[in-house]
């Protein structure tokens, strides 16, 4: 799995502290003040298990409850979920300050890949 | 009085969930704005049956249906720094509570610092209350890890003295490598003006009320390794004033309650294991020769422990303590001074229980709590502490529903 965005975001990488803020729903901003927007693939789904594990390296289960502990607090908001790859490609794609993942072997040359480290 | 109007006020809360249900799956959709308004909400049952005293109702030897929660919310997203949220709460809960709709919070958070290392902000309005790990969603149910909390510390019978306070709030993360650590300072003025948040502290029938400075809330959380861990400081202050009514045999007393909670939890893939330890500070004072003045403190721990059985089941297990007093934990100078029972001074209760999520909307849970003591009992639903049983058992039953 990779993290793509939107073309015109500047960055190529980021840090996986910053990478947990913007999937935490935490950090709304990126550096060129763009908002940001989240999407991402439903709990259950293979893809966002292996994203949630692996890159981003939080529990799927922890992340929804960071979720809604912000959610019904009234300190913050969930993410978009979109319903396939097909439309997480042309929503991350078409959307500015768009952030989402899908597998390697998937990437469209409409998005960026934003590196981790 | 209240049967009719209590009748009314749930059947208005189930009509006001059922028609933003049916809006849900009318329009299959929530977000507005491109995803920056958003509204959600839940509705939950729980029927409880005791084998002696009453909690949420009269539930002694029978099945009580007067415990049940229905929340909504909306949040709009202005700007990247700009959020405003508000809640809605229906509660009903025996004797405390009459489901009447209120606002559960209603808040400004404005972040004007935020960079890729962290952020800063204040939230302005009636915001919730930092306490332990669970307090600021304590009435919703799927974020809670059992039917009920650990009474020892999120207390059903005075939490409005600590549900949400009105006032300001500012917060400061850091996301680092390791974790994320936050800190957030409230002040605001807490909600007693309810025979909700008078009687635990004061007793039934009085006719006097009770006032509260502003109180401060400090809380530092540091939540490490994609919340693998979690570590909490919280420390509440409470000072309130007993202002005496007509012919009150009570004279104008002083509450001061400070609470200090350390929290601690690890998350495995399949298994939690969580603690909280509170050490509470109680002053009571210049009540007159007619109530318990002094100052002592209060002690609670809880250890609990679930475990994912299947994606959909998950099973708990909780030892969980309260006791009013670290000095009389068995409540015998208590009762010596006033002649009520000393098992109402201390609870000590084993918890299991069983948790089914049918669908992400639809949970289910069965629960059974083997309590001796009666410490977290409330005084509506036990009027007559003479009655109460020290060893009684707890069963409930819960759905509920959320968007």
């Amino acid at each position: 799995m990779v993290v793509i965005a939107h073309p015109a975001i500047a960055e190529d990488s980021m840090p996986r502290a910053t990478l947990r803020a913007i999937l935490g729903m935490r950090l709304q901003r990126w550096p060129g003040e763009t908002p940001v927007k989240v999407f991402v693939l439903a709990d259950e789904t293979p893809e966002h298990a292996t994203f949630s594990k692996s890159v981003l390296q939080v529990f799927p289960q922890q992340l929804r409850m960071a979720w809604d502990r912000q959610v019904f607090s009234g300190q913050g908001q969930y993410p978009e979920v979109i319903a396939s790859t097909q439309e997480m490609l042309a929503r991350v794609a078409s959307t500015p300050g768009a952030i989402g993942y899908v597998k390697a072997s998937e990437v469209t040359p409409n998005v960026r890949v934003l590196k981790i480290r | 009085m209240c049967v009719c109007s209590r009748f009314a006020k749930t059947t208005a809360s189930i009509a006001l969930a059922g028609c933003l249900l049916s809006w849900h799956t009318a329009s299959h959709a929530l977000d507005l704005l491109d995803g920056d308004f958003q509204l959600h909400g839940f509705a939950s049952l729980t029927l409880v049956s005791t084998t002696d005293n009453n909690l949420f109702g009269q539930s002694d030897n029978q099945i009580s249906k007067d415990f049940s929660e229905v929340g909504v919310n909306a949040s709009w997203r202005l700007t990247p720094a700009l959020q405003l949220s508000g809640g809605l709460l229906s509660r009903r809960a025996g004797g405390t509570d009459d489901g009447g709709v209120r606002l559960d919070y209603g808040l400004l958070d404005w972040a004007p610092m935020s960079s890729e290392g962290g952020r800063a902000g204040i939230r302005m309005g009636r915001i919730k209350t930092a306490y332990g790990l669970y307090n600021t969603t304590r009435d919703v149910p799927f974020t809670r890890p059992s039917i009920i909390l650990p009474q020892s510390i999120y207390f059903e019978r005075t939490r409005n003295l600590t549900v949400s306070a009105d006032g300001a709030e500012v917060y400061v993360e850091r996301f680092g490598e390791g974790g994320t650590l936050s800190a957030s300072f409230a002040y605001g003025q807490p909600q007693t003006d309810t025979e909700a948040a008078k009687v635990p502290l004061v007793g039934l029938d009085r006719p006097g009320k009770l006032d509260s400075k502003l109180a401060p809330d400090l809380q530092i959380l540091y939540e490490g390794a994609g919340n693998s861990y979690r570590l909490a400081f919280t420390a509440l202050r409470l000072d309130l004033k007993y202002q005496p009514g007509y012919r009150d045999i009570l004279q104008a007393g002083r509450f001061r309650l400070t609470p200090l909670i350390f929290s601690a939890q690890y998350n495995a893939e399949n298994w939690s294991l969580t603690s909280e330890y509170a050490l509470r500070r109680t002053s009571i004072s210049d009540f007159g020769p007619y109530f318990y003045n002094g100052t002592f403190n209060g002690q609670s721990y809880y250890v609990q422990g679930t475990y994912r059985l299947t994606p959909q089941w998950e099973a708990l297990l909780r030892y969980d303590a309260f006791y009013a007093d670290q000095n009389d934990r068995d409540g015998k100078d208590f009762a010596a001074a006033t002649r009520l029972p000393g098992f109402t001074r201390f609870a000590k209760d084993w918890t299991v229980g069983l948790r089914f999520d049918v669908t992400p909307q639809f949970m289910l849970r069965a629960e059974a709590h083997f309590v001796d003591g009666t410490g977290f009992l409330a005084a509506q639903d036990n009027p007559n502490p003479q009655a109460l049983r020290r060893y009684w058992d707890n069963f409930m039953l819960q759905a509920s529903f959320r968007f």
